[in-house]
């Protein structure tokens, strides 16, 4: 049914935005393109699966893959952004990220190969749930959306309202200005390659629980959805990043309610192409380098 | 007591060095201009002052310690305040938020409020309007923004360049207003400015740069009298 399939839009909608997120962060902070950042999503998965098979509980794992994606992204901001300054032009920083997000990916299947693998996760998230407006919601679609929903409001009000914020959306500006103003640059990209990077490592833990599998072909496909989701968004802002994800995901509902599910990975192209036809700087975008919550 | 001394700087962009051997100083409380022509490399020399440009050769100290190998956002919280040419107020961010980030850097016990307070009672079009971007500010505004943050800042050392620049004579008259009451609240100053007369005005002391290289240097008072000889380096305005 077709509420059935648009709720299931929103909550993957959520998760597309949730990459977005840390796509724009970055991009809206540096200009520059982290093609490593879809591999943090795979990275996620595969370090909760190994933190179960080592022992660890569910709950544990949690935490666990937070803390190892969120260095990740330090390490990615190390190898692929800090050497190279706007001098050496964008392209430098995204060709080796996207070399380092291979590097990660094929880490990944040299030890576990390319099927994917389950993770064991009690059945009662996929088989109980409640009811809205006749559509059966199970717990881990409505635990998605919650902690989406949480994830988003959490990092508007952090971007718009706190120290570190205002210290991200000044370097996202003017780097040179905030720099004189006392603001520790390389320290703010940092934290924001940490944020993103978190980000990316919580969305693969949610993607990893629809299905209760681990899978290394996630992150490359949620990369090129987050990236065309960000430009539809407009480059740089968060609240553009999160209304394109949910309009891409209840876009991709309502095409599988009508039959046309194999089409919905041409759709969000289709869109990007037209958006960026009539809106070059996307649905929200103002057409400038900066961070906007 | 000197807050700032050069001693022989060079400062290069690549092989053209824009700064050659200059030496100066800046006292505790005083006030000093670097006053010269277009391209004499003064915002060079400034760049040069706040650790974004470090000298080819010579030595800088600010703050009673040798600048070298401190960042300027290290020296901006240790009270090196650079208002750059362009103001360098942050378009994207509203007033308030302009003010806080200036405050939080060098943050005091009375907190925020009555730091902004303070701001508001000097320049009430900032509190009208404290919650537009400073982007959409005129020019004149931003510049009243930019030293604003002087106030909730508090800096020990304060750079400022061409702060008049581009500014109605109204503006410019307040800019130089705002700049005498720091004076007299005791911030010692380096200001370079285009516009000698009113930059020699405020001076206790100043340095006339052409070329690269201090000229002359001097007295502000003293300096104002010697029309022909500042003509001379200066062109004539």
């Amino acid at each position: 049914m077709l509420a059935e399939q648009i709720a299931n839009g929103v909550v993957v909608g959520g998760l597309y935005a949730l990459v977005a997120l840390g796509f724009t962060l970055v991009f809206g902070l540096l200009d520059k393109l982290n093609f490593a950042h879809g591999e943090v999503v795979t990275l996620a998965g595969f370090v909760a699966l190994v933190a179960v098979q080592l022992g660890a509980s569910v709950w544990l794992a949690i935490p666990i893959v937070i803390v190892v994606t969120g260095l990740s992204g330090l390490l990615i901001e190390l190898l692929s952004f800090r050497a190279f300054t706007s001098k050496e032009g964008h392209s430098v920083s995204a060709l080796s990220s996207f070399a380092l997000g291979i590097v990660i990916l094929e880490v990944v299947r040299l030890e576990y190969g390319a099927a994917p693998l389950n993770l064991a996760i009690p059945t009662t998230i996929y088989t109980s749930g409640i009811s809205i407006l006749g559509a059966p919601i199970p717990w881990v679609k409505l635990a998605t959306l919650g902690i989406s929903v949480v994830l988003m409001i959490g990092l508007h009000v952090v971007v718009g309202h706190t120290r570190l914020g205002r210290q991200i959306r000044a370097v996202g500006e003017a780097p040179t200005s905030a720099m004189l103003l006392g603001i520790h640059v390389t320290r703010v990209i940092q934290y924001v390659f940490v944020v993103a990077s978190a980000l990316a490592g919580i969305s693969g833990l949610l993607i990893a629980m629809q299905g209760g599998f681990v899978s290394s072909e996630v992150g490359f496909t949620f990369a090129l959805k987050g990236i065309a989701i960000m430009a539809i968004g407009g480059m740089g802002d968060l609240r553009g990043a999160v209304l394109a994800g949910l309009l891409i995901g209840i876009a991709e509902g309502i095409a599988i309610h009508y039959g046309l599910g194999g089409f919905s990975d041409v759709l969000v192209w289709l869109v990007m192409i037209a958006v960026l036809l009539i809106r070059p700087e996307g649905l929200l975008g103002g057409g400038r380098r900066e961070v906007r919550a | 007591m000197a807050v700032l001394r050069a001693t022989d700087v060079h400062l290069a962009y690549g092989p053209i060095r824009a700064v050659r051997g200059c030496t100066f100083h800046l006292d505790e409380g005083e006030t000093v201009a670097i006053v010269g022509a277009n391209g004499a490399g003064k915002t060079t020399l400034m760049r040069g002052l706040c650790g974004l440009l470090a000298p080819a050769d010579g030595s800088i100290e600010v703050l009673g310690g040798p600048l070298a190998g401190r960042r300027p956002d290290e020296l901006a919280r240790d009270g090196l305040l650079h208002i750059p040419e362009g103001r360098g107020t942050i378009s994207n961010l509203d007033v308030l938020d302009n003010l806080r980030l200036a405050y939080e850097i060098r943050p005091t016990t009375v907190g925020f409020e009555a730091a902004i307070e303070a701001v508001f009672a000097r320049f009430p079009r900032l509190k009208e309007r404290s919650d537009q971007r400073a982007g959409s500010l005129s020019g004149g505004e931003q510049q009243m923004l930019a030293l604003a943050r002087a106030i909730v800042n508090r800096p020990k050392v304060l750079l400022v360049d061409e702060p008049s620049l581009g500014l109605s004579p109204l503006m410019i008259g307040e800019v130089f207003r705002t700049l005498r009451e720091f004076q007299e609240a005791g911030m010692s100053i380096m200001l370079v400015e285009q516009n000698v007369v009113k930059a020699l005005k405020l001076a206790h002391r100043a340095y006339v740069l052409r070329q690269g290289e201090i000229v002359l240097e001097g007295k502000g008072g003293e300096l104002a009298q010697k029309t022909e000889v500042l003509e001379a380096y200066l062109g004539s305005h």
